[in-house]
């Protein structure tokens, strides 16, 4: 029961921190979900051997820890004459890595709109460019919505990670309690409640796009 | 006297699916050496008189017996106790069955599930197994395809290998479910052709089935449900040159 | 960098490797376990597996890791590092994993089943020998990408002060006040580790595929 109280006493602490992974996986998400769109088409369109050569660097990418590739652009940016605080690092790196699955995930939903379907955009003679904007792209935002619901939780459970290069997110800030007010138990299952309503509020959005998907396309 | 046994009987079976009654009050004998064909319109009731028979569906009231010797429940009466779940397996290795699917498994080779509950389920030795396996496969005309795996099979061949694996568990009644409904037109023959055989060889069979020619043909009796009732029992010839009611005749007429 | 701060590195690659390997062989058959616990509809037991699994699902691993070094003392469960580093990792694994072994028993035909008990199988039988047999090779491909999800998260682990790869890593950077280097080999060592395993389930999931026609769930 203490432990509840002294968390209590320390719910700005934990707000800060529920503030820091929320503005990250957003600032995230408003990043990597342009960029995968762009690297999707650029996956599908560039000629064959850059397109090998991307597909590779995607995949290699998707094949890296999340903690190491956080480590190297938290060490390695100043290397490149790059100072930036841990959160600004935390949000190249969550974006860097998120991008690498948004590519893949983008990708695998032109793959799947039905051909025809962009035959006949073809047909009517519209552009490339027309192309993504009117027909592939629509359809993709409504396919691609619940595998995008997962991977904004796969990028909530990475931001934890951040908490080793400082980054003051609720995990560090669920361990910065603990470690100060000698009580494990209630910070962590705190911060676990905090992460468990997260997800079960993004999963419950992306049912009810399904929902609206179903009534309006069937 | 065993031959005066039926090889399987069924007394007063009823089914009802959630207040739906699909099967009312079905009596049957199957004599041991002869083929049973349950013909009947769709939803008559006859795979799940059929699947009855092996207990697959637990009838709601009645009795199943093999060779007199009750299935499902340990004695007559909605009051016997039912099999342990054990028990009710043994039981049903004196009966096998091939479905309209086929249901083989894909896992296995095409030998490999005709051995698979003859080692497994009667814990017989596997090369003895194998080898009357392979007997059986020739049979059918399939032994080229004993070391293939199923997918590669087309519908016929997938199903002589279902009827392959009936036989090698040396059933005493063999249970056909529609087993050339699934089937392209021009692979029926083949697997009518290899049930004709058995039948010719003296096998128990029951066979529910669309085919009125085959049913003509080989059939040593014919029933004709109709909305989970039995309307006729007769042999072929009587079935179709002399039908009893009304619905027969009607249905004789449409098919 | 030199010698012995590579050999540092690559004592730590071994423990991760023995890590991943212990953590490996206990929790995908205890996922299994779950799933057909949880394929039973036992009343209490399925709320609280779903609860479980639905917990450790939303859970940053990073988080469970010091969930179970920091917080299970407190209910008289004291582990050093190295075992509690395999319990997180091993609890992880197996909530995942179970919801893969649970799509494929779910989707499992039915009639195949039907044709099994309809030849006498007992449900022992019909599991060890007709469902089992095709679960375990639909669900390699999935169970395998596990595996590669597993050997990344182990970075997390240390935090509670287990000497892998990462931990050893920054001890060679707090050492030589060069962190990049040493963190850099490290990438290249798990990349090396994982993308082994990815082209290997893609060969694998290939090969199931000719064989036996069974294709990934």
């Amino acid at each position: 029961m203490s432990g509840i109280l002294v968390s209590w006493q320390y719910r700005d602490v934990f707000l800060w921190g529920v503030a820091n992974t929320l503005s990250l996986v957003l600032g995230c998400l408003v990043l990597s979900v342009p960029l995968g769109i762009l690297g999707a088409i650029m996956l599908t369109e560039a000629p064959a051997p850059l397109r090998r050569l991307f597909a590779e660097l995607v995949d290699l990418l998707r094949c890296v820890p999340f903690l190491l590739l956080a480590y190297v652009v938290y060490y390695g940016l100043p290397e490149l004459g790059l100072r930036l605080d841990p959160w600004w690092a935390g949000l190249v790196s969550l974006t860097l890595y998120n991008t690498a699955y948004l590519v893949e995930i983008f990708r695998a939903a032109f793959l799947g709109i039905a051909r025809d379907n962009i035959e006949a955009a073809q047909a009517f003679g519209l552009s490339r460019s027309l192309l993504y904007r009117r027909i592939i792209l629509p359809q993709v935002a409504i396919t691609a919505a619940p595998v995008i619901g997962n991977q904004v939780i796969t990028t909530i459970r990475d931001s934890a990670l951040l908490m080793i290069i400082t980054v003051q997110e609720l995990t560090f800030a669920a361990n910065f309690v603990s470690a100060n007010a000698f009580a494990p138990f209630a910070p962590f299952a705190a911060a676990v409640g905090l992460y468990l309503l997260m997800s079960l509020a993004i999963e419950a959005g992306v049912r009810r796009m399904e929902r609206m998907r179903r009534v309006r396309y069937g | 006297m065993a031959e005066l046994e039926p090889a399987i009987s069924a007394r007063g079976v009823c089914k009802d699916f959630g207040g739906f009654e699909v099967l009312r009050d079905i009596d049957l004998d199957v004599a041991t050496g002869t083929t049973t064909c349950i013909l009947g319109p769709s939803g008559s009731g006859k795979s799940t008189f059929l699947r009855c028979l092996n207990w697959l569906e637990e009838p709601s009231a009645g009795d199943i017996l093999i060779q007199g010797k009750p299935i499902g429940r340990t004695g007559l009466g909605r009051d016997a106790k039912r099999m342990a779940r054990n028990e009710l397996a043994a039981a049903r290795t004196s009966i096998a069955m091939v479905f309209q699917h086929f249901a083989l498994w894909p896992h296995l080779t095409v030998l490999g599930n005709v051995a698979e509950a003859p080692v497994h389920v009667l814990g017989r030795p596997r090369h003895e197994v194998e080898a009357e396996g392979r007997a059986i496969l020739a049979r059918v005309g399939l032994a080229e395809k004993a070391d293939a795996y199923p997918h590669t099979l087309s519908g016929g061949q997938k199903q002589r290998v279902a009827i392959s694996r009936a036989l090698a568990m040396k059933p005493k009644v063999i249970l056909f479910d529609e087993p050339t409904s699934a089937l392209d037109p021009e692979m029926v023959g083949e697997v009518l052709a290899v049930i004709r055989g058995l039948a010719q060889d003296g096998l128990t069979m029951v066979v529910v089935t669309h085919e009125m020619a085959f049913a003509r043909k080989v059939a040593d009796t014919i029933v004709f449900m109709d909305a989970g009732r039995v309307r006729e029992v007769a042999t072929p010839h009587d079935f179709f040159a002399n039908p009893q009611s009304e619905r027969t005749k009607r249905f004789i007429a449409r098919s | 960098m030199t010698w012995p701060a590579i050999r540092t590195i690559l004592d730590g690659a071994l423990v991760t490797a023995a890590l991943s390997a212990i953590s490996i062989l206990l929790s995908l058959p205890m996922g299994l376990l779950l799933a057909l616990l949880r394929w039973r509809r036992i009343p209490v037991i399925e709320g609280l597996l779903a609860a479980f699994v639905t917990i450790v699902r939303a859970t940053p691993f990073v988080t469970l890791v010091l969930f179970v070094y920091f917080v299970m003392p407190a209910i008289g469960l004291e582990l050093d590092p190295v075992p509690a580093a395999i319990l997180a990792l091993t609890a992880n694994t197996a909530a995942f994993s179970s919801e893969i072994w649970r799509a494929a028993l779910q989707a499992f035909p039915r009639d195949q089943r039907e044709a099994a008990i309809a030849f006498g199988m007992t449900d022992t039988k019909v599991f060890t020998r007709i469902v089992f047999p095709q679960i375990w090779r639909a669900s390699l491909g999935p169970l395998v990408s596990e595996v590669t999800i597993l050997l990344k998260c182990t970075p997390a682990v240390a935090v509670i002060g287990v000497v892998e790869i990462t931990r050893a890593a920054s001890r060679v950077g707090a050492e030589t006040y060069e962190p990049l280097p040493p963190f850099l080999l490290a990438t290249l060592i798990y990349t090396v580790l994982i993308a082994v395993l990815v082209r290997s389930q893609r060969v694998i999931e290939r090969r199931l595929a000719r064989r036996m026609g069974l294709t990934p769930l």
